[in-house]
């Protein structure tokens, strides 16, 4: 099924293809794939994360559908 | 043994006083509130000679308490009419602290309109008025050049100075403070607070803080052990520690715009499609090719470093790194999507001393009206210009949003208690709007910063689309910022101490070891609501009811997409935040 994966500040290091940048990719990902697959897959450091799927929060173990949007984003905060 | 240096403008003459034993623990926004509250009539014109300006650090400026250092500036506000505290970084706070000044308090006004002064506080603690009238309507950058080509060239100084928009009189102005660098770039922004610097003709002060050393403790031991975990907090936890140093407050554009949050195109929507130009990793990526500098703090002693500078492409300085809210205010709030036009509407911000969320709604509300396009940078920056043009239609726009709406016939216009909105859409993110609605502040996110749960994770989640847990978060975080505020420390240790227990705890041991004062938990908090009540009552005597802590009715009919959502908080759950002032009120003696 097709997902489109970002991520932000320093975590877009960790796209697979390598190219980094804030621009969502669009992956085939088997069926029943959870948010914390695709972090455990993509090696992203261990600490605090914000997910979002579909501009919505969500916890790391809501399992993705067709068409969805996953943006994950590290620890971060401003004013 | 901290002292109050009263300055009268209408007779030129300059007091020193002790600071009054009742407001013996208070600093920063408690004690420019409590001045206020206590020497201006809350019916008084803001212009005029019964208003007063308060210039005070915080209860540890002048010691080694990390990220203490910010200033409180006070008055009763120009544009929202009620108590007024700005906030800055910049190097006055500690320089202030070193001199054991409690607080500036300047009063009256000068006979002469044309009148000029600067006020300068010299290390040894003499202070004298000196007329400076050649300097009228000088920007706030060559008034930096000016008063470092008459101090001595191993002087170490900052500066509080007031650019042309403050000696206009116009509702957005704010007082410009230096950075470490003496660049004129921090800011009191909001409420007006140049326009009453200018009603006072005071065009600057400089304080000398050269060869003064830190303050001694009541308890040096125990201080230097709160500091160390203290510091330990900031410099360890993800947010304090790397994202803010790494990114700076523009990190926040992206989120909120995947949160459908961000507004855009004067509250138009919540998510803008051309988001990367001005996001704050954009903003980074540049600035390392360009060659400017991606890391400081705006004051001595900040362990977080979240500043940075935005230099052109050929490297060279063009002002302060866009924080978030300006980054958003002329980029996302008007369309534009191009850092460089950015930076350059902040610089003539900056150099005319006007407040840039203020002023970035200003121009959106203005292409709201249609008089020049959504993402025509150009016209932006020729419109921002035109308010110093004789002639311009523009200068109306130096008043502010709700001015230049109802001017020009806009719809939405996005204020509460007539100041605008900042970076956060009340409709998507229910807790801010209650902090919007509620503060005595006006629209102001510093004041209540519920994004922390919000959006963050910080502190805790509460799902910003709902309705449930906003009025608690808002008026909790309300009452532990007035806290912050009066301590003198900058707001991004919230994200540390809201996750970090021993944090919080190393707060009070620090004021307990500096002051030798019984500081605790309930003593922090007790500070929060003092510092909030005399707010809330300088505001009722000034005539604000509840129909003044209410959203725009739009907000509350208009979905915003992409969620289409409205604002839900209901009136009474909006009320209910401030329940607890008529006990304050009354143990404080004040009701």
């Amino acid at each position: 099924m097709n997902v489109d994966i970002a991520l932000f500040a320093y975590l877009s290091d960790h796209q697979p293809d390598g190219k980094g940048g804030r621009h969502a990719r669009t992956f085939d990902l088997p069926e029943g794939t959870k948010v914390a697959d695709v972090i455990a897959s993509w090696g992203l450091p261990d600490q605090p994360r914000i997910v979002f799927v579909n501009n919505r929060h969500a916890p790391e173990t809501a399992e993705l559908h067709k068409g969805d949007r996953l943006a994950i984003f590290p620890p971060i905060a401003g004013g | 043994m901290r002292e109050l240096l009263f300055v009268d403008m209408s007779t030129l003459s300059i007091e020193r006083k002790p600071l009054p034993e009742k407001w013996h623990r208070y600093g920063g926004r408690a004690l420019t509130d409590a001045i206020v509250y206590d020497m201006v009539p809350p019916t008084a014109d803001p212009l005029s000679q019964e208003n007063v300006l308060v210039f005070a650090p915080g209860l540890l400026a002048g010691t080694t308490a990390p990220n203490a250092g910010r200033l409180s500036v006070g008055a009763k506000s120009p544009l929202t009419g009620g108590l007024k505290e700005s906030n800055s970084g910049g190097q006055g706070g500690h320089a202030l602290g070193k001199l054991k000044i409690a607080a500036i308090v300047v009063t009256g006004k000068p006979a002469d309109p044309a009148a000029r002064y600067m006020l300068t506080i010299e290390a040894d603690g003499s202070a004298k008025l000196d007329r400076v009238d050649a300097w009228a309507g000088m920007k706030n950058y060559a008034l930096a050049d000016a008063i470092k080509a008459l101090r001595p060239t191993d002087d170490r100084y900052s500066t509080i100075t007031n650019g042309p928009a403050g000696e206009a009189g116009l509702k957005a102005s704010g007082i410009a403070m230096s950075d470490m660098k003496g660049y004129p770039n921090r800011f009191a922004g909001r409420g007006g607070m140049g326009a009453v610097m200018g009603s006072k003709g005071l065009k600057a002060i400089v304080v000398s803080d050269k060869g003064l050393p830190y303050l001694e403790h009541a308890d040096k031991e125990a201080f230097n052990a709160a500091m160390k975990r203290f510091s330990t907090a900031l410099t360890t936890h993800p947010v304090s520690g790397t994202g803010l140093p790494t990114y700076g407050t523009n990190v926040l554009m992206n989120i909120l715009n995947e949160a459908g949050g961000l507004p855009t195109r004067n509250f138009s929507s919540g998510h803008f499609d051309d988001v990367e130009g001005v996001s704050g990793e954009k903003q980074r990526e540049v600035t390392l090719e360009r060659g400017g500098n991606v890391k400081h703090g705006c004051h001595t002693g900040c362990v977080i470093q979240c500043s940075r500078y935005w230099v052109d492409k050929d490297g060279a300085y063009v002002t302060k790194g866009p924080e978030y809210e300006t980054a958003w205010a002329f980029g996302t709030d008007c369309g534009i999507s191009d850092m460089d036009v950015v930076a350059g509407l902040d610089r003539i911000c900056g150099e005319y001393g006007l407040d840039t969320i203020e002023m970035g709604n200003t121009i959106a509300v203005y292409m709201d009206s249609g008089a020049i396009a959504f993402g025509d940078g150009p016209a932006a920056i020729k419109a921002l210009k035109s308010i110093f043009e004789d002639g311009a239609p523009g200068k109306i726009l130096g008043d502010g949003a709700e001015a230049v709406g109802m001017k020009f016939g806009v719809e939405h216009i996005p204020v509460v208690k007539h100041q605008a909105m900042p970076a956060y859409e009340p409709r998507a993110v229910q807790g801010i709007g209650v902090t919007y609605a509620t503060s005595p502040q006006g629209a102001d996110h510093t004041a209540g910063y519920t994004i922390t749960a919000n959006i963050l994770g910080v502190g805790g989640t509460v799902d910003p689309l709902k309705t449930e847990g906003q009025a608690d978060l808002s008026k909790n975080l309300q009452i532990a910022t007035a806290m912050l505020d009066a301590l003198g420390f900058c707001i991004f240790v919230a994200f540390p101490v809201l996750d970090i227990p021993d944090a919080f705890v190393a707060i009070f041991d620090m004021t307990a070891a500096h002051t030798g004062d019984a500081w605790d938990t309930d003593e922090l908090m007790r500070l929060g609501r003092e510092t909030l009540t005399f707010e809330r009552l300088f505001n009722e005597g000034a005539g604000f009811t509840a129909a003044d802590d209410r959203l725009p009715v739009w907000m509350k009919t208009v979905p915003l997409p992409p969620h289409n959502t409205v604002f839900e908080v209901t009136d009474a759950d909006l009320d209910a935040v401030w329940d607890f002032v008529p006990e304050t009120a009354n143990a404080m003696g004040l009701r």
